[in-house]
């Protein structure tokens, strides 16, 4: 009977024994699963944000091409992009190391959700070209233009194909419909600003609703939702560095910026490349000026009078050289200085107009 | 007992197995993608090169010329880019070498850009391996005639180092 005991103890023993052992092991093959699910993800999000470093790459070097591209796989993802103190960051929201950026200028959302990348690029030029810019936006970020000034056209026309751009008369107008985000642009002094938040978009959140105001020809106010009201987000307006003109990259810009502190941050990484390739065209200069002064008679030509500073007095040389300062005076604290950058504008309208006179006359070397 | 203990070792020697052969295909396959990342690099940085405002060719206000450097500013831009090398120029070449190879007129070779992965504390070099790109490019020189620009030929060689 004592033996029977024994042998029903140890077949209850060995149960529990694999019921614990089975345990362990699911247990075990359950971590592993766990593991490479949060690895993929890891994974995933440092494939992403290096294909978008590359898509990055062609679409900033490859001027004025729109780039669309599929990212279905991430819309359960939020984008996001921030820039400071020279230095672009995107990736996936809570995913993964973001990017780092220290070269291109790229002008985005603050967050992007959708399943349509939109990737266009213009070149910046001061009068030369300097960079290229990388315009960052969605199908579903909602872009409204008011006003009456014929850039809207120019911008309607230069970005068909984006389908998230649409120009409307009256606030009213807006229809939220599925879209993730809205912009407001407007050109005609900001005056729906005191009338608050439009009915339209009052449920949406706070963040996703922005407001581009151009207050003059050359500066813009950045507007974020507050409640139902618009809360300004620059303290002084933001100015626009251009030579203006058709397909001014810097005006179009500030209508893909996320904020006012994106668009500084992204000059600024334009405005320290001017520096180092004004060396390069300093040197260039020289050269120039070495090919026509080793024969006097070319000396004693119109070319020389428009490249050195002893000729006339719209000269390269003495153009050149003032782009240089008033960039050095720029650049002296950025961002705190952005404002003295507009003392640059001057300077390279001289150059560009030195540059056009020895371009008109067909004989002559040009700076660029 | 003895049934048990030998169950259990053919599971543990199947899982060790296992663990073997996942470690050895997961160092195969970072091998792969470290070979893969090192081509997508090779090709950004031509693709940088060849855009670059630095030595690209420009007329004015017109679009740039495609495929072409200018040679009064190609000259002096190693320069400009070894003295901001730390400052800038490295996050926009990283560890690679730049060079541009004249074959008409002349056979000159213009040295652009060149930093390579530091020497090892033992004394090796911090390297395994170089991924060369090819491409063609002309090659414009003003200062030989401010009316007709000559027009050179020659190639850019981009090698990015793992």
């Amino acid at each position: 009977m004592a033996v029977k005991k024994k042998a029903q103890i140890a077949v209850t023993f060995n149960w529990v024994y694999i019921l614990i052992a089975g345990a362990v092991i699911l247990l075990f093959f359950i971590g592993i699963v766990v593991k490479q699910k949060s690895i993929s993800e890891e994974n995933l999000a440092t494939d992403v944000v290096r294909v978008m470093e590359s898509i990055f790459t062609g679409a900033g070097v490859s001027e004025k091409t729109k780039n669309f591209v599929d990212i279905s796989g991430l819309a359960d993802y939020t984008l996001f992009f921030g820039c400071s103190e020279g230095v672009t960051e995107y990736g996936i929201s809570g995913k993964g190391k973001p990017v780092q950026n220290n070269i291109d200028p790229i002008f985005a959302p603050l967050e992007l959700k959708d399943t349509v990348l939109v990737l266009w690029s213009l070149p910046y030029k001061l009068p030369f070209k300097v960079i290229d810019f990388t315009f960052v936006s969605s199908r579903k970020s909602k872009i409204y233009l008011m006003g009456n000034t014929p850039f809207i056209n120019e911008f309607i026309n230069a970005t068909s194909g984006f389908d998230n751009i649409e120009k409307i008369n009256d606030v009213s107008e807006i229809d939220p419909a599925r879209n993730y985000q809205f912009k407001i642009v407007d050109f005609s002094g900001g005056q729906f600003i005191s009338q608050g938040i439009p009915s339209a978009l009052s449920d949406v959140d706070d963040n996703k609703v922005t407001a581009v105001v151009f207050t003059g020809q050359d500066q813009v106010d950045y507007y974020q939702k507050e409640g139902q009201m618009w809360k300004k987000k620059n303290k002084l307006p933001v100015r626009i560095i251009s030579l203006g003109g058709e397909r001014d990259s810097a005006r179009f810009a500030t209508i893909f910026a996320g904020d006012d502190k994106t668009y500084v941050c992204s000059m600024g990484k334009a405005f320290l490349r001017l520096r180092y390739l004004l060396e390069v065209y300093q040197s260039k200069l020289t050269e120039m000026k070495e090919f026509y002064e080793t024969d006097p008679q070319l000396m004693a030509g119109d070319c020389y009078n428009y490249i050195s500073d002893q000729g006339y007095e719209v000269n390269v040389e003495s153009s050149l050289r003032s782009l240089k300062n008033r960039l050095d005076a720029c650049l002296v604290n950025f961002p705190i200085s952005y404002d003295y950058c507009t003392e640059m504008v001057g300077a390279a309208e001289k150059l560009r107009e030195a540059n056009a006179n020895l371009a008109e006359r067909g004989d002559c070397l040009t700076l660029y | 007992m003895t049934e048990t203990i030998a169950v259990l070792f053919i599971f543990f020697i199947l899982i060790l197995f296992g663990i073997m052969f996942y470690y050895k295909y997961q160092g195969v396959a970072f091998k792969e993608k470290q070979e893969e990342l090192l081509g997508a690099r090779a090709m950004d940085t031509t693709l940088k090169v060849l855009f670059l405002p630095e030595i690209s060719c420009t007329k004015g206000e017109a679009e740039p010329e495609d495929n072409c450097f200018d040679m009064m500013k190609l000259r002096h831009a190693n320069e400009t880019f070894k003295k901001y090398i730390t400052k800038y120029y490295f996050n926009l070449f990283s560890y690679s070498r730049i060079y541009v190879q004249e074959v008409y007129p002349e056979q000159t070779q213009y040295i652009l850009y060149d930093k390579e992965i530091p020497f090892l504390e033992d004394g090796t070099k911090g390297w395994e391996k170089k991924e060369p790109t090819f491409f063609t490019v002309t090659l414009k020189d003003e200062s030989k005639s401010a009316i007709i620009p000559h027009y050179g030929f020659g190639y850019v060689v981009v090698e990015v180092y793992l």
